[in-house]
């Protein structure tokens, strides 16, 4: 291999050794997974490959790349080809491993039998089941069989497409209960489009957010944290230094507005009349891009309504902050406006401040041949309203969990019992399964071939990294078996199973894409998909539009209930992961339930004490959770996680917290509700003390302006000499190894705790065990909030992870009497489990809290345990651990060199945690090595740089930067 | 101490004291059974808990992040405390020839060993992995390691078993003698047991010099290590950089605090044992009224340190301290500080009326006070100081479980129940001294210095 071999490339390498040794697994399915009883010539015992995939436990689609060992996917991590996920990957996505082996996923065909109860059925006797009750379907008439699923990629659809008009219908569904229906409409009435836009925040220098959480669940999570990362790195405008201006519309501080310089709190649906009002301010100062060639007296007419001071009195919002976000966004010159709420108003209202700004085409990009859309509410409703009345006979549901997570108000449950024969495909059985005749294990998306389409311009494939897990087949063989049953002929059907589909619809992309076949279709496999450049298209904003855009008068509420996107739950299908449920929620911290977060004026109003169970009653239907007091959301809301609520869908999430989307009446996420304490408490756990880091400077922060003067803040003076030593210092005679932690750039977004589940074998201990100071993660966030007295002077949140710092003076070794917790010669803190006996006493000399003892024997409930990484120890009941820096894959890289006698590169080492990071906010590096990225990050950020604790003189390796803000009230 | 003097009994001859001791040796009744029974009860919950424990794992008891040592360590600690006031007693009074010692030194000097039995238990108890305890010990292993030097839980482990084992020689050396005198009068097999145990003791002169000088040189090398053990057992603590651990006062403060905690549990046990025994004769209101003054005079030891450690903390100006200090006092577990506030600085000032001095009842009620604030003393330091920690987003307090509360039980059973024992088979008196003594009185008062006792 030549000099300068990044990690990235060597992956690459590697996902291309590994794509021959994809090959058998796309053979017939073998009943049992066996090692090797004869070895693969590529697959090295000890020696991971890499697959590139696509990740599917969102509709983003991020490029992932499965590590396999000895035939088992261990750890899925961002595929750097990828132009999504760019070499990182979310929590959620991580945690796809546990819905691969996962303990409740469906082994064999259920069928329901007399007295409803499912038993085991053969593959031929469900099959022939299947198909019977389809020909009868088919028989009775035209439409009488549909299918659900959520976004299935272009293949998948097209053989569901194919099937159901073997059978006659054409009534499909592709059902994303969170989706972006108003923004998709905004589309059409602005633009005349049918796509929804992507954005480029990174190439703005303002934002605004009426309710788009985009670093929690909004569009592409993944990669809009690396942009707004790079939004926020202060860059010199007009000759000096200043941070991007970003500010947040909408009821609740979520996890972007915590991230935002300002949060203005509003009433739900509130949002359109604030855009309204930056739009008159735009249009009073003149800031209207005379190259939209818009018409501007007609947008005169239109915010005439809407001045600054009108909206501020309706609205109860400040005056100047309105006017503060719209002259940054006026001022700046490409600038970018999200609107992630269901209100139509306010999607066209954003799109004109867009488009009069001149930033559609800059920072919104349309671009064709984008992605088929999903069903819109009408489309889903028509088919609801068929099911309900008795005219679909066969409905197969793949994807989606309608009956947890449809609107209440389309009472799917009574309209699915109307279905003669309802089928569920997929792999964790849900509600949805729960209420079908006929259940049918299908792939995960690691087990079989599949193709996405996030956006234009970029293509993902998935290919088998291993051999099944259980007994199941591709939905499309499925399918396809089914349609050739049901007489389609084989020029309509001219595929084996998926794998052939799959191949047959990269064979068109690679004939566009010119060249041999071959070549195109060996890439494709080692980069995870095809990727090419899309030119932005040319789109103009239709002034009829200006007329759709007069918010309504709404029914005045006292109390307003928003179902807010669980990060990791999202539509529900993350709850039945354990890490998911283990990992608290970034800003509440809470873990293993759901909460109503309700401000305490509000709370006292209500009767309603802290951890008190509130029962929310809407016009559907109640539900209850416990309050979780909170200053971050407008008094006269309630807002609770989706997600949870479970009943069906397996140990981990049955019967965890609540499930407010059943509440819900029709599609908006926002509605009156009535809350009352019922009395009782159910004490939410959180991994967190309190909200204050009592001054104690553990994540710092700097104003921009400091910044920009260059002043250092005073714990960053130069040092009286180092005190007196007792112990000879270490020597690091080779490497000394780093971290890099930039606080401005973390989100808090807890990929790397969910890495770092993944990589190191950590064990999930449950609710109790958390409440009782016992969860085993290695790397935490922590989070914080600024006193009020002080909050003008600092960020809306103070987060950063926390981890091993790898003291040179770690507290934690002298004090083990066994020698367990040593120091290495590359500057590691390493915990020799063997020779831990328990005596604590190293975690309780750790100033940052950041070992964990085994209380009690981790166990991993089956077949979970196959995802366990081979290269790190199960530890026992009894024994310290703590982060190791990823020291498997430290000493993998160092024998690596050696073997290729050369010294170990730069950034060849990325521990997990560094790997997952989508902001990018940590660097891995030696210290040994100034030129390395890690140690330019912390040259070239001097004054941002700090120590956590430095005063008790530990000697740290991990630096932090500090978090940058703006002081409040300045534009 | 003209006053005192009249208290002594100078009445009894020598065959009187052998009289009363041999007394107590008789065979026990059903009373006692069954207090035995009930104590064997109680130490088998405790054990079985404890075996529950190590099949189980950690997690049967309270314990969790940042929380990791709570009631295991303090009670290890605590007995650790109560050991010292034994040889305190029986060593540094008896290198400063002090008189009253002798009734109740055997009884101190027992409490003792048994108090480090139950100690030395705890550490092991408190391990993750309690089957490799033995790797603290430093010995030839196939690991090729010596335990780490630099750790306090090294010193530990040495500071404990040297303690143990010359607190375990003195106390013996002194028990030769009366078990010899003892092994004349008894039958059966506590003939054979006596026999045995007075090591072919005759009483000839050459014993007699060689027993007075191993002895002298025994309480010579248990002196420092009233002083050294409890000071190594601090350094537990103060060795540790946690805020409300890391103090340069913790040595004195934890060995005044021994002896304070021992010298009451000494009044405890000893206050129902001469009631029970009927040695009120021997163990007289005047050795309670010294054992009392001790008490006071470390009580007020303490009160100061208290209020110095809490100076030191506001004088530093270290925020991060004064707030560990601040949630001590005001936080979640304030009430333990309050508790032991009241227990070990207001309530032993009752003992400044001597009156209460030289009542058994009072005082035996203001000890079981001095016992429970000891206790709580020790669990605001250790558990306290780990739950606010240098980290605010992970603090946590414990919380209570049933393993740890049946185990302590079990501990303070199994201590009573060994001291129990011994005080019906062993002679819980030194008949020996207490004769000297006289003889040493007579000779005082003869020759008119009576003052000096």
């Amino acid at each position: 291999m030549s000099e300068g071999l990044s990690r990235r490339s060597f992956i690459k390498l590697a996902a291309t050794a590994g794509a021959a040794a994809a090959v058998p697994g796309c053979e017939p399915a073998a009943r049992h997974l066996i090692p090797y009883v004869v070895p693969d010539e590529n697959v090295i015992p000890g020696m991971p490959t890499f697959y590139a995939s696509v990740c599917t436990e969102c509709p983003a689609g991020c490029g992932i790349v499965a590590r396999v060992r000895e035939g088992r996917a261990i750890k899925l991590e961002g595929n750097p080809a990828d132009p999504i996920s760019d070499g990182s990957i979310c929590a959620r996505g991580q945690a796809g491993l546990q819905e691969l082996y996962n303990p409740d996923r469906l082994s064999r065909p259920q069928r329901r039998g007399q007295g409803g109860a499912f038993t085991a059925a053969s593959w031929d006797e469900a099959i022939k089941n299947f198909n019977d009750r389809l020909a009868a379907a088919a028989k009775a008439g035209k439409d009488r069989v549909a299918f659900i699923s959520g976004p299935l990629g272009p293949t998948q659809t097209k053989i569901a497409r194919l099937w159901l008009a073997a059978y006659g219908s054409g009534r499909m569904v592709t059902y994303e209960r969170l989706a972006d229906h108003a923004a998709r409409a905004a589309s059409k009435t602005c633009f005349g489009r049918d796509d929804l836009p992507f954005y480029r925040i990174d190439k703005a220098d303002a934002l605004i957010s009426f309710g788009a959480d985009f670093l929690s669940t909004w569009g592409s999570p993944v990669e809009y944290h690396r942009q707004y990362a790079q939004f926020r790195t202060p860059r010199e405008r007009r000759g000096q230094l200043s941070l991007a201006r970003a500010t947040y519309v909408g009821p609740a501080m979520t996890m972007t507005a915590a991230k935002c310089d300002e949060w203005i709190a509003v009433s739900p649906g509130d949002e359109a009349a604030i855009a309204l009002s930056v739009l008159s301010v735009l249009l009073k100062q003149g800031w209207v891009s005379s190259k939209s060639g818009v018409d501007v007296d007609a947008l005169r007419k239109l915010t005439a309504d809407f001045e600054v001071a009108t909206v501020a009195q309706r609205t109860g919002v400040p005056a100047d902050a309105i006017t503060r976000m719209a002259e940054s966004f006026g001022q700046s010159e490409s600038a970018v406006a999200l609107a992630g709420t269901d209100d139509p108003v306010l999607h066209n209202a954003v799109a004109i401040l867009n488009a009069v700004t001149g930033n559609v085409g800059k920072t919104v990009i349309f671009a064709d041949g984008g992605p088929e859309p999903v069903s819109s509410p009408q489309e889903i409703e028509a088919l609801v309203k068929a099911m309900a009345g008795s005219e679909i006979d066969v409905l197969v549901v793949a994807g989606g969990n309608p009956v947890y997570s449809m609107p209440a108000g389309q009472k799917f449950n009574e309209a699915l019992a109307k279905v003669g024969f309802v089928v569920w495909m997929g792999t964790v059985p849900d509600e949805t399964a729960a209420a079908a005749h006929l259940q049918l294990p299908t792939d995960h998306p690691l087990e079989t071939w599949h193709d996405t389409h996030p956006r234009a311009g970029v293509r993902g494939l998935g290919q088998p990294v291993m051999q099944r897990v259980y007994d199941t087949k591709p939905l499309g063989d499925l399918l396809l078996a089914s349609a050739r049953a049901g007489g389609a002929k084989t020029e309509q059907a001219p595929w084996e199973g998926q794998a052939d589909a799959v191949n047959a619809t990269w064979q068109e992309l690679g004939a566009k894409a010119g060249g041999k076949f071959d070549d195109f279709w060996e890439k494709a496999r080692r980069d995870g998909g095809y990727f090419e450049e899309v030119r932005p298209a040319a789109v103009s904003l239709d002034s009829k539009v200006f007329g759709a855009t007069a918010p309504a008068e709404r029914p005045a509420s006292p109390l307003t209930l928003v179902a807010a996107p669980h990060i990791f739950f999202y539509d529900g299908r993350g709850a039945n992961k354990p890490w998911l449920q283990e990992i608290p929620e970034p800003l509440a911290q809470v873990v293993w339930d759901s909460w109503v977060q309700i401000h305490p004026n509000t709370a006292r109003g209500l009767g309603v004490s802290p951890n008190g169970i509130v029962e929310l009653t809407t016009a559907a239907g109640s539900i209850a959770a416990s309050a979780l007091f909170s200053e971050h959301i407008r008094p006269g809301v309630v807002a609770v996680p989706t997600g949870q609520g479970h009943t069906a869908y397996g140990r981990y999430a049955n019967g965890k917290g609540a499930n407010v989307l059943s509440v819900l009446p029709g599609w908006e996420r926002a509605v009156a509700v009535k809350a009352r304490p019922t009395g009782d408490v159910r004490k939410l756990v959180t991994v967190l003390y309190g909200d204050s880091q009592m001054e104690r400077g553990i994540v710092q922060t700097i104003s921009i302006d400091d910044l920009a003067k260059g002043i250092v803040p005073p714990s960053d003076e130069p040092k009286p000499p180092q005190p007196y030593e007792f112990y000879a210092p270490f020597e690091y005679p080779k490497h000394k190894w780093g971290m890099t932690v930039d606080a401005n750039a973390c989100t808090g977004c807890s990929a790397c705790v969910a890495a770092c589940y993944a990589e190191n074998n950590l064990n999930v201990v449950g609710k109790d065990y958390v409440d009782r100071g016992r969860v085993m993660s290695w790397i935490r966030v922590e989070r914080y909030f600024p006193p009020k007295d002080k909050a003008d002077e600092a960020p809306l949140m103070q987060v950063a992870p926390m981890l091993c710092q790898q003291c040179d003076r770690a507290p934690c070794e002298p004090v083990c009497p066994v020698f367990a917790s040593a120091h290495t010669n590359e500057g590691l803190n390493q915990q020799i489990y063997n020779r831990c006996v328990g005596t604590r006493y190293c975690n309780n000399n750790c100033p940052y809290k950041v070992r964990r003892f085994n209380w009690s024997l981790p166990e991993w409930d089956e077949p979970l345990h196959l995802q366990l990484n081979p290269d790190v120890a199960v530890r026992g009941a009894g024994v310290m651990e703590k982060c190791s820096f990823c020291i498997q894959r430290i000493t993998h890289a160092e024998i690596t060199a050696l073997i290729e006698k050369r010294p170990v590169r730069d950034g060849e080492i990325q521990p997990a945690c560094v790997q997952a990071c989508p902001s990018k906010a940590m660097t891995f590096g030696d210290e040994n090595d100034p030129q390395s990225a890690m140690m330019q990050r912390r040259v070239k950020n001097k004054v941002r740089r700090y120590l956590v604790l430095e005063e008790i003189n530990v000697g740290p390796n991990v630096t932090y930067l500090r978090d940058i803000y703006q002081t409040k009230g300045k534009a | 101490m003209a006053a005192a003097v009249k208290d002594i009994n100078l009445d009894p001859t020598f065959a009187d004291i052998d009289r009363s001791v041999r007394a107590i040796l008789n065979p026990p009744g059903i009373a006692y059974w069954l207090w035995i029974a009930f104590l064997v009860a109680l130490t088998l919950l405790g054990a079985g808990l404890w075996t529950n424990q190590i099949y189980n794992g950690l997690q049967v008891t309270g314990l969790g992040d940042p929380v990791m040592w709570a009631v295991y360590i303090t009670n290890f600690v605590f007995w650790v405390g109560i050991a010292h006031s034994g040889t305190l007693i029986s060593a540094i009074l008896y290198l400063f020839r002090t008189r009253w010692r002798t009734a109740v030194y055997r009884a101190a000097e027992t409490m003792t060993i048994f108090a480090v039995a139950t100690a030395g238990l705890f550490p092991v108890i408190h391990l993750g992995r309690p089957w490799f305890f033995y790797w603290l010990a430093p010995y030839p292993n196939e690991r090729y390691l010596q335990p780490d030097f630099r750790s306090p839980l090294t010193w530990d482990f040495f500071a404990i078993s040297t303690y143990l084992t010359i607190s375990a020689l003195f106390w013996f050396t002194g028990l030769v003698p009366d078990v010899a005198n003892v092994r004349e009068v008894a039958t059966g097999w506590r003939k054979r047991m006596y026999t045995i145990l007075a090591l072919g003791w005759q009483g000839s002169d050459r014993q007699w010099r060689h027993f007075s000088m191993a002895y002298l040189l025994l309480a010579g090398l248990a002196t420092p290590l009233v002083l050294s053990v409890h000071s190594v057992v601090s350094w537990d603590f103060a060795m540790a950089q946690l805020p409300g651990w890391h103090s340069t006062i913790f040595a004195p403060y934890f060995v005044a605090g021994a002896i304070f905690s021992g010298v009451a549990l000494v009044l405890t046990l000893l206050i129902p044992m001469r009631w029970i025994m009927g040695i009120e004769d021997l163990i007289t209101p005047w050795h309670l009224d010294n054992l009392a003054k001790v008490v006071l005079l470390t009580s007020l030891i303490i009160s100061y340190s208290y209020a110095v450690e809490s100076f030191v903390t506001w004088y530093s100006h270290d925020p991060i301290e004064q707030m560990t200090f601040h949630m001590r006092y005001f936080g979640p577990w304030g009430w333990m500080f309050w508790v032991m506030v009241a227990c070990n600085c207001v309530i032993p000032l009752a003992l400044f009326s001597p009156r209460i001095r030289t009542s058994p009842v009072p005082l035996f009620i203001v000890t079981i006070f001095v016992n429970i604030g000891m206790w709580f003393e020790r669990f605001v330091i250790i558990a306290g100081s780990l739950a606010t920690n240098f980290e605010p987003s992970q603090w946590r307090f414990w919380h209570p479980s049933f393993t740890e509360m049946g185990i302590t039980v079990g501990a303070f059973a199994w201590f009573l129940l060994l001291f129990s024992l011994f005080a019906r088979y062993m002679p819980v008196i030194s008949m020996t001294e207490l004769k000297e003594g006289i003889v040493w009185l007579k000779q005082a008062l003869r020759q008119g210095y009576a003052d000096a006792a």
